[in-house]
């Protein structure tokens, strides 16, 4: 067994005995859950809160099934994507303070098993809770309004996994940049909202911005097309995410590791 | 055939230099301890020995080849050992086996031996995170040996434990010595006078004094008289200094510690001396001067 097996086994055994392997996917299901269930039962809501006065004339059109689910990945894009960040800030900080990266890396371990063992299981958990969230979501989406074809959503799913891919490799580095926990959750979180703001603003320039897969992942999903500068995005992106994770590895190789 | 030889070794921390191009090597099936009191560079120094720190120039032979990396040769205690609390012990030392590549089975085979050794086993299955001080320290001696290396060394190994867990401790390392070189750390000079075989003091970044316990001892050694009174004798102590045959004179309380350059002659003068003035004595002994008086002069000086 290579050491890079080894330690992605002890990552996916910590998340085991922490819960985080479950309670991430589960909060990924209530709110993938939550939307279509709603949506549905929106006018028995109003109706229990009794807030609209007498005469009020409302129309209400029932929401289509992939509307339904580009609602579900925005919530996966503000709080999805804040929980993966809490979750994965002390990946690599919160063992260098304590000290135990050092006792790992005492072992001959080449600093980059430990980083990329670390990215993966981060992407392990990411990809899980995502899956499942959205199979949840979609098959109540079916359940309760209208089946969403499969290929349309295994298409978005896969699109949209990208830019969650990029959030926690991007936490990964900043983890390994800074010490504090806070303050990696925080710069991380600021970084990928500032992102997502400037591609939305200056939409004509960024084609190329990680940001703009959430933007294809709806085009997928209402139109079954992909958008012409999706390839210059996906290359982009994933060049971006590998340059993070060789700068997460320099940066980490520099760093003094027993106090 | 020295197993280990530093030549010129400096590092640097900004305009600080920790360790100031230092020379020394360690002889194999030695237990060799580093003296100095704190910020003298003793854990730089080990930490570049261990492969954790670049050193900044200089360079590090091991077995008489250059070595790159000095790791796998290499099982390292750290001053303040840290773990994965949410493993049991054997979970930690089968996974420190694995990372030293060793396969499953020998890993485990390795750590249920390891275990017995450090008496850990009727703790094994319980969680890293209710483990007493000097036990983690234990554990931290277990992981050190868990791939056989060449070298231990130890930083601080007693430092941190009460007296206790420093027996547990000193008695585990006088067995490992038997079949691993030591090198370890330490300020507790007793220590390393109860083990040692061979001693490196480091002062200010530089290695001060080197050799074998015996040879540096017999070189440095010196005769020195110990009075105790009842009360102080101050008045008195300062005025022996006067006397050609007294070279140093340091008193503590009720005690004084006289250096004398004529043993013979100087004892029976100031015997004579204080039964002449009916000084309350207490304790007139003849006796030679420790480690801990040699380290003193190295570090003042």
């Amino acid at each position: 067994m290579t050491q890079w097996t080894v330690l992605y086994r002890k990552e996916m055994t910590e998340m085991m005995r922490n819960y985080k392997m479950i309670w991430i996917p589960i909060v990924f299901i209530l709110l993938g859950v939550m939307q279509p269930v709603s949506s549905y039962y929106m006018p028995e809501i109003l109706d229990t809160f009794g807030g609209l006065p007498d005469g009020t004339i409302l129309e209400m059109p029932t929401p289509t099934g992939t509307e339904v689910l580009m609602n579900v990945l925005s919530n996966y894009g503000m709080l999805g994507v804040l929980i993966l960040v809490l979750s994965a800030m002390g990946v690599v900080s919160a063992e260098r303070q304590s000290g135990v990266a050092g006792m790992v890396m005492i072992r001959a371990v080449p600093y980059s098993s430990y980083i990329l063992s670390k990215w993966a299981g981060l992407l392990t958990i990411t990809l899980i809770s995502l899956f499942i969230g959205y199979a949840a979501a979609w098959y109540y989406t079916g359940l309760l309004i209208e089946t969403v074809a499969f290929e349309r959503i295994f298409q978005s799913v896969v699109i949209y996994s990208i830019w969650l891919v990029f959030v926690v490799t991007l936490t990964l580095l900043f983890s390994t940049i800074m010490k504090g926990n806070g303050s990696v959750a925080f710069v991380s979180i600021f970084v990928v909202f500032a992102i997502s703001t400037v591609t939305s603003i200056l939409g004509k320039y960024m084609k190329w911005s990680p940001a703009t897969m959430t933007e294809h992942t709806g085009q997928v999903l209402l139109s079954g097309e992909l958008d012409s500068s999706f390839l210059l995005a996906f290359i982009t992106t994933i060049a971006i995410i590998i340059f993070l994770l060789i700068l997460s590895i320099q940066i980490f190789k520099h760093k003094e590791l027993l106090e | 055939m020295a197993l280990l030889k530093a030549s010129d070794l400096v590092k640097r921390f900004g305009n600080a230099n920790a360790v100031k191009g230092i020379n020394f090597h360690i002889e194999e099936g030695r237990c060799v301890s580093l003296l100095g009191p704190n910020g003298a560079g003793k854990t730089t120094t080990l930490k570049m020995l261990s492969g954790l720190l670049e050193p900044t120039s200089g360079s590090i032979d091991f077995k008489g080849k250059k070595a790159k990396d000095l790791r796998p040769f290499i099982g390292y205690l750290p001053q303040y050992p840290a773990f994965y609390n949410w493993m049991s012990g054997k979970e930690f030392l089968v996974f420190a086996g694995q990372l030293a590549k060793l396969n499953r089975k020998e890993a485990e085979k390795r750590s249920e031996e390891l275990l017995e050794r450090v008496s850990l086993t009727n703790a094994k299955k319980r969680k890293i995170a209710g483990y007493s001080g000097g036990m983690k320290q234990r554990l931290g001696l277990a992981q050190a040996l868990i791939h056989r290396p060449q070298l231990l060394i130890l930083d601080e190994p007693v430092s941190a434990l009460d007296p206790l867990g420093r027996r547990e401790v000193l008695d585990m390392m006088r067995e490992i010595k038997e079949e691993t070189t030591i090198l370890f750390s330490t300020h507790v000079l007793h220590d390393a006078e109860e083990i040692s075989d061979d001693i490196l003091i480091m002062h200010a970044g530089e290695i001060a004094i080197s050799g074998s316990l015996e040879s540096v001892m017999e070189a440095y050694r010196q005769p020195i008289l110990q009075i105790e009174f009842e009360s102080q004798a101050a008045d008195w102590l300062k005025s022996i200094a006067s006397y050609s045959f007294v070279s140093e004179v340091s008193i503590q309380g009720n005690k004084a510690n006289i250096v004398l350059g004529d043993m013979v002659n100087g004892k029976q003068t100031l015997l004579k001396d204080i039964v002449d003035r009916k000084l309350p004595v207490r304790k007139f002994e003849i006796s030679q001067t420790t480690l801990e008086d040699l380290f003193m002069k190295v570090v003042k000086a």
